[in-house]
């Protein structure tokens, strides 16, 4: 029974921590229909960020977190002008991008490992406390309890955009219907930019806790993280951040109780739960139910 | 005068055919020979990223090494054409993936045509070469690839140089766990062969020496994190926990260790003997502190070999070439260099075949840096035994000085157990 409840606690804050980790993903595709397989990509440069503000300049690793919204707007803004209008005027936006980040993503873990080398970085474990937090007896390190906590704030700070900014309801409306958006005058462009530099963000502030959830942060890590981060979007509803909220948690506690007491099955969770999903309920768990023809 | 003229003509066509045959005798013997090469062909793979890539560096750049050291001599001896000629390593990069190594294997043997094929990194990268080696019947040099599926038939293209056969490393620690009188032993291991055979080892030393493991369980190599499966461990209240994996598997299980606030008498990690300077650096000094692990060169040192430099020259030598200190992978690459020398001095021939017989005639006959090169006809390594070391932090707490704790022929110090709380 211990066990089970450390499963379920732990599941839920590995949960909220991936739902960070997709939610970027979900917000672009939601808003301009991209599929940003650099995610992971992107996630790997902030815990590379954090590494070089821990280790090199000696700040605590939070402190990565404003330096990542920085950078994504630096590199987000000119990214987004020289890309993603192309992708918008093609016939076919979603295989476009699919394609074109893919290649975005495989250069930027190229550019990682010349830049950093092949070794693996972690960060030291006691520069978010050393102690742990108790809840049901069971107690977590307080780098998870962190990770959790930066998540929240992360989906609270989103959900406040979207329910208390004209701009966030702008972005609503675009996710809901582009095309009547356009006419109804709102600043598609606007929004969408807004939304691609937040995309970026996200992922750049999950990666401040990949080494500490993961081990440590290495180039290779990318490719994995774009795909799990893709399976917590299917799994709760592509286009539908509400959804990544589900997605994560699903797939947090899947990924604990599995490894409880299918420990070597573990890593199939991911993939096994997108498969039922998309077999039973295409639309996500939190999508509107659509019938396959 | 018309007499004398006939026989001075005879005379010179007489010499003129006599130098026509022996300018063809002499170019027919020249394509009989075969030819000397230039130089040796060492082909190999090496992988810059991916999860095997720290490890994958250190080995080639351990064998780049030899290569260079042995250039600056005027290369190998070659005793099939009795003279030294230069080594030229052909690599490629692998990224870590077996796919891709298989492709590049094959254009090494078919392509490339190399005099001698080195596997890349570990059981994963090596387990693609064994059959192309095989059937394209060329002797693969195997460094580290010691997975025990390699090695269950009698072979002419296979030979572990490097490191023991996985199957025959952890025989010295389950000694050490008997000898120590622990009853209650969990083992976490990855899905892979590398660290499947060590476990299935472990169990069958442990059940012959009347324990069973309580808890014994694999996880994905793949797998980052440890916490859950580290209390579900704990429930079983073991007083040894064994952990089994690849470099990334230890730096997670040590992390999730130390933030778990969880404690067990005697833990054991493999890599920390291996890569100690890479785990003190992701895991720190105090997470690593009174941990067990395999010592390897040049954390423990040969100090009498009959080739090569010993391990302390060779620590000093690669000190001053590569300007920063060795670790067990690039001792490995450097081995392999040494026992190819070795193979290539010895071998009547420079056929295959023959490469092989003269690693069989060296067995149990030679001692390098890592010990005492023995293999079996399976191709196994069964020489190089791993010693059983502690970490043991000194008086500042700020570094860790590895103690050989068994056998006792071999140690250094007596172990700490059960581990202080850190």
């Amino acid at each position: 029974m211990e066990l089970l409840a450390y499963a379920v606690v732990g599941g839920i804050l590995y949960g909220i921590f991936f739902t960070l980790v997709g939610l970027g993903l979900n917000l672009l595709f939601g808003v301009m229909r991209i599929i940003n397989l650099a995610h992971g990509q992107f996630i790997v440069l902030g815990g590379y960020l954090a590494w070089i503000i821990t280790t090199r300049l000696g700040f605590n690793p939070l402190w990565s977190i404003p330096v990542s919204v920085l950078c994504a707007i630096v590199i987000g803004w000119p990214l987004y002008r020289a890309v993603v209008p192309r992708l918008q005027r093609s016939d076919d936006p979603e295989m476009l991008s699919f394609i074109l980040f893919f290649g975005i993503g495989q250069m930027l873990t190229a550019v990682t490992m010349l830049l950093f080398g092949a070794d693996q970085r972690s960060l030291p474990e006691d520069a978010l406390g050393s102690g742990s937090l108790g809840v049901l007896g069971q107690q977590f390190p307080d780098s998870w309890w962190w990770a959790a906590g930066v998540s929240l704030a992360a989906l609270a700070l989103l959900w406040l955009y979207f329910s208390r900014t004209r701009l966030g309801y702008a972005t609503r409306a675009v996710m809901a219907e582009r095309d009547e958006a356009v006419a109804t005058g709102i600043d598609v462009r606007r929004v969408s930019t807004i939304a691609f530099v937040a995309g970026l963000a996200l992922a750049g502030i999950a990666g401040v806790f990949v080494p500490y959830l993961l081990g440590s942060v290495s180039p290779d890590l990318g490719d994995g993280l774009t795909t799990t981060a893709f399976a917590i979007v299917i799994i709760g509803s592509l286009g539908n951040p509400l959804g990544t909220i589900v997605g994560g948690l699903v797939f947090g506690l899947g990924t604990m109780l599995m490894q409880t007491y299918y420990s070597s099955w573990s890593n199939v969770v991911p993939y096994a739960l997108l498969l039922i999903i998309v077999l039973i309920r295409p639309s996500g768990l939190l999508g509107k139910a659509v019938r396959l023809a | 005068m018309q007499a004398k003229r006939t026989r001075k003509t005879f005379t010179a066509s007489l010499k003129t055919v006599a130098a026509a045959l022996a300018c063809a005798t002499a170019s027919f013997a020249a394509h009989g020979a075969p030819a000397t090469p230039s130089e040796i062909k060492i082909g190999t793979l090496f992988a810059s990223s991916g999860p095997f890539a720290v490890a994958s560096l250190g080995q080639y750049e351990g064998l780049k090494f030899w290569a260079a050291q042995v250039n600056k001599d005027g290369g190998a001896f070659i005793k099939a054409y009795n003279k030294k000629i230069p080594v030229k390593i052909v690599a490629y990069d692998d990224q870590s993936s077996t796919a891709t190594a298989t492709t590049l294997y094959n254009q090494l043997i078919t392509q490339d045509k190399v005099d001698v094929l080195v596997s890349d990194f570990g059981s994963v990268l090596t387990s693609v070469a064994v059959p192309l080696a095989a059937e394209h019947k060329m002797l693969l040099i195997d460094p580290t690839g010691s997975g025990a599926n390699f090695f269950t038939q009698k072979t002419d293209y296979l030979a572990d140089v490097s490191i023991p056969s996985s199957t025959v490393w952890p025989i010295p620690l389950a000694n050490f766990l008997l000898q120590q009188k622990i009853k209650r032993v969990a083992i976490v291991y990855d899905a892979n062969d590398f660290d499947a055979s060590q476990a299935e080892t472990m169990k069958a030393e442990l059940t012959k020496g009347g324990v069973a493991p309580v808890f014994y369980k694999s996880v994905p190599t793949t797998e980052s994190n440890y916490n859950v499966l580290l209390h579900t461990a704990k429930a079983s209240n073991p007083q040894a926990l064994l952990e089994f994996g690849y470099p990334p598997n230890d730096i997670a299980f040590l992390r999730s260790l130390s933030q778990s606030g969880l404690h067990f008498d005697m833990t054991f990690t493999i890599f920390p003997g291996q890569l100690l300077d890479l785990l003190k650096k992701n895991v720190g000094v105090k997470s690593l502190a009174y941990t067990y692990t395999y010592p390897t060169p040049p954390l423990v040192k040969y100090d009498k070999v009959t080739y090569g430099m010993n391990t302390a020259d060779f620590v000093s030598a690669f000190n001053t070439s590569e300007k920063k200190q060795p670790n067990f992978l690039d001792a490995s690459g450097y081995n392999t260099g040494i026992v190819v020398q070795k193979m290539l001095e010895d071998s009547p021939n420079f056929t295959q075949k023959d490469f092989h017989q003269a690693l069989m005639d060296m067995s149990d006959k030679t001692t390098t840096l890592l010990g005492l090169f023995k293999i079996n006809e399976n191709g196994a390594q069964l020489g190089q035994p791993f010693p059983v070391a502690q970490l043991v932090p000194n008086a500042k707490g700020d570094d860790l000085s590895v103690n050989v704790v068994y056998p006792e022929d071999h140690a250094t110090a007596k172990p700490v157990f059960p581990a202080p709380k850190q």
